[in-house]
């Protein structure tokens, strides 16, 4: 087996856009992996990760997809996939949306992704390896009422994706995301939403990758004046779970509504951050993230909502609530606020601990079995994230919740 | 067929202090029996400890319903052995619906949702607060209606309905009261209300009326209990117990 710098070397040479996918490898040489002593990765199983365990591949092996893809599939207007970053197929059509595969492209903000990203290690490897950008664009004035879906495949021992989901002024639209696969593989997805003025992008990012994976995320959010960008993060699998979610309310009026959500078993990691950046009056962003640990697992949530000087009549709103589920399970919660402007409105709570004690003895009381009151109330815990997913979704995500729950140890606090 | 209910000499702590010091009380099915008494008295504390709260010690006594004593059981088994607590404060629970609730708590699935949809119009409860999470952004009014169609759909042998009337308009104090009056009659359904208003009282027709004072019940009546209550309040029942 090639080292991992060797077979990095081997996929950038033979690439048409070899030199800077050097510069970004370089870039990533210098700054290294990052460690634990780097307050952001604090909470990271680093010391198992180890960069030669995996490979870079030139061309991605496409296989079957699981029942749950092929469900989730039917409910798309239009289904793209992407294998191990390279776009594989688009199915189906929608009026006023267009995919590409592009070779090499600036970011959304119109910058040189070399330099937007050159403190952030995973991204610099994903620059210097990422197959392609797949670039998915909505036309002004679009109302796209089918749900745009992306399944993402992990069949090799990488997996280094690139998309950028555009959204013309005043269209609006439903994009699923939906990661499996990456048995003992590293999976390092970036992605960039822009959502023009008055325009609506509901975006839900469902992680079902196998629990030896290694998931590094970041997704970034642009949101124009009027703007809306609800979006849910739901991470169930992988080994160790890293989603970095950051927005930009960059026009007056933009909106935010994240709402993150895990599962950890096993010894598995969660590692949640988000950042939500208002830059432009009257812009308002809500944050719910709620998560549950059970066995040996452990979760973090880091947030920081950041207003900027200006941003008059800002509202901004963070709640995070953590249940743990094993006495031998961890959560941290860490809020951060930086505030540099005084109209604003601002708020953030957050919680560790097992489950309610007094609504397991109402069910209880009713003549709800123990077992069957703690099966519900933690269930519920999940389905009151999936409430603002579209119907047909959150059906089919209640049930692989609801499977995935039936399989764990819960202990009694 | 009769159902007894029968607590004696019913004593529980609650933070280290012992608020119930010797409760007696024995009713049948079919009954209304109404707990009146001053704040602080214990009224709550005994339903609270009568279906198992985590917060409430049983430091001694009896409760047996048909025979059977409840509180060697969990609040599982109590529910199944037919008694129900209707709480002053129904609690959220954030994600669980009131189908699922109820069939997990053991009601016949079949029909379920239109059997729950009829009690829900006997209280006048908005429908779709059925497919709402259990008390999540409800109303006071809303979870007592609430809380009364579970009654309906579970049927218990006797209900205990801590302060049901609180917080509750006059319509809404009507409703419940209606369909609490109903039960008594459609499955002989014992009911033990406490309360400290008169109002409940009018709507619901009590067989015994027990005036609790300090953890013990003091003076035991018919309706006109409630009358020399409301003319002399608390007062002269302190010093009853002897």
């Amino acid at each position: 087996m090639k080292s991992f710098a060797q077979s990095a070397h081997s996929f950038i040479s033979s690439s048409p856009s070899a030199r800077e996918r050097e510069r970004a490898w370089e870039s990533f040489q210098e700054i290294g992996l990052p460690t634990t002593s780097d307050e952001v990765w604090r909470y990271a199983p680093l010391s198992e990760f180890v960069l030669d365990h995996f490979e870079v591949s030139a061309q991605p092996l496409v296989r079957e997809v699981s029942s749950f893809a092929e469900q989730l599939r039917a409910t798309g207007g239009l289904v793209i996939r992407i294998v191990d970053g390279h776009l594989a197929s688009v199915s189906g059509a929608l009026e006023g949306v267009s995919v590409a595969s592009s070779e090499s492209t600036l970011t959304l903000r119109g910058e040189n992704p070399l330099e937007r990203y050159q403190s952030d290690a995973f991204a610099l490897l994903n620059v210097a390896l990422a197959p392609a950008t797949t670039v998915v664009e909505i036309a002004e004035r679009v109302n796209v009422a089918q749900t745009i879906v992306v399944l993402y495949e992990t069949t090799g021992s990488v997996s280094f994706s690139q998309t950028q989901v555009k959204l013309g002024d005043a269209s609006s639209a439903t994009v699923v995301e939906y990661f499996e696969g990456g048995a003992e593989a590293l999976v390092v997805p970036l992605s960039e939403y822009e959502v023009g003025a008055d325009a609506s992008l509901q975006l839900i990012t469902y992680q079902r990758l196998e629990d030896s994976a290694w998931h590094v995320a970041r997704t970034t959010g642009l949101v124009r004046k009027d703007a809306r960008l609800r979006q849910a993060v739901i991470g169930m699998g992988a080994h160790y779970n890293r989603s970095r979610n950051d927005a930009e309310l960059l026009g007056t009026g933009a909106e935010n509504e994240l709402r993150t959500t895990f599962l950890g078993a096993g010894r598995q990691v969660h590692d949640f951050r988000t950042h939500q950046f208002h830059k432009a009056q009257r812009s308002r962003s809500t944050l719910l993230s709620k998560g549950a640990v059970a066995d040996e697992s452990r979760s973090v949530y880091t947030g920081l909502i950041e207003i900027e000087k200006g941003a008059k009549r800002t509202d901004a709103r963070q709640t995070n609530h953590n249940l743990l589920l094993s006495p031998h399970a961890h959560a941290d919660s860490v809020p951060n606020l930086d505030i540099r402007e005084n109209d604003v409105m601002c708020a953030h709570a957050s919680s560790v601990g097992p489950l309610d004690e007094l609504q397991r003895w109402y069910l209880e009381s009713r003549g709800v079995t123990r077992a069957d009151a703690e099966r519900l109330i933690i269930q519920g815990f999940f389905y009151e994230m999936l409430t603002t997913l579209p119907v047909e979704l959150a059906a089919l995500v209640e049930d692989d919740v609801t499977a995935a729950l039936a399989s764990l140890q819960m202990v009694a606090p | 067929m009769t159902s007894t209910l029968r607590i004696e000499g019913l004593r529980v702590e609650v933070s280290g202090k012992e608020v119930l010091k010797g409760f007696d009380l024995t009713m049948d099915s079919g009954e209304v029996h109404v707990i009146m008494g001053p704040n602080g008295s214990g009224k709550s504390t005994l339903a609270h400890a009568l279906s198992g709260h985590p917060g409430y010690k049983v430091l001694g006594g009896s409760v047996l319903l048909d025979g059977v004593e409840l509180l060697s059981l969990s609040a599982t088994e109590r529910a199944r052995h037919g008694l129900l607590l209707a709480l002053q404060h129904p609690m959220e629970v954030p994600g669980v619906r009131p189908f699922d609730l109820l069939v997990a708590a053991g009601a016949d699935p079949t029909n379920l949702r239109s059997r729950m949809s009829e009690e829900a119009e006997r209280v006048e409860l908005r429908r779709d607060v059925l497919d709402r999470f259990v008390n999540v952004d409800l109303s006071g009014g809303e979870r007592k209606r609430a809380e009364m169609v579970q009654l309906g759909i579970l049927r218990p042998k006797f209900a205990v309905l801590d302060e049901i009337d609180s917080g509750l308009d006059v319509d809404a104090l009507g409703a419940v009261a209606r369909r609490l009056f109903a039960a008594t009659t459609e499955w002989n359904c014992g009911v033990l209300a406490i309360t400290h208003f008169r109002r409940l009282l009018q709507e619901l027709t009590p067989t015994k009326i027990h005036v609790v004072s300090d953890g013990r019940v003091v003076a035991t009546g018919g309706p006109e209990l409630s009358e020399i209550l409301e003319r002399d309040g608390y007062e002269p029942f302190r010093h009853l117990d002897s």
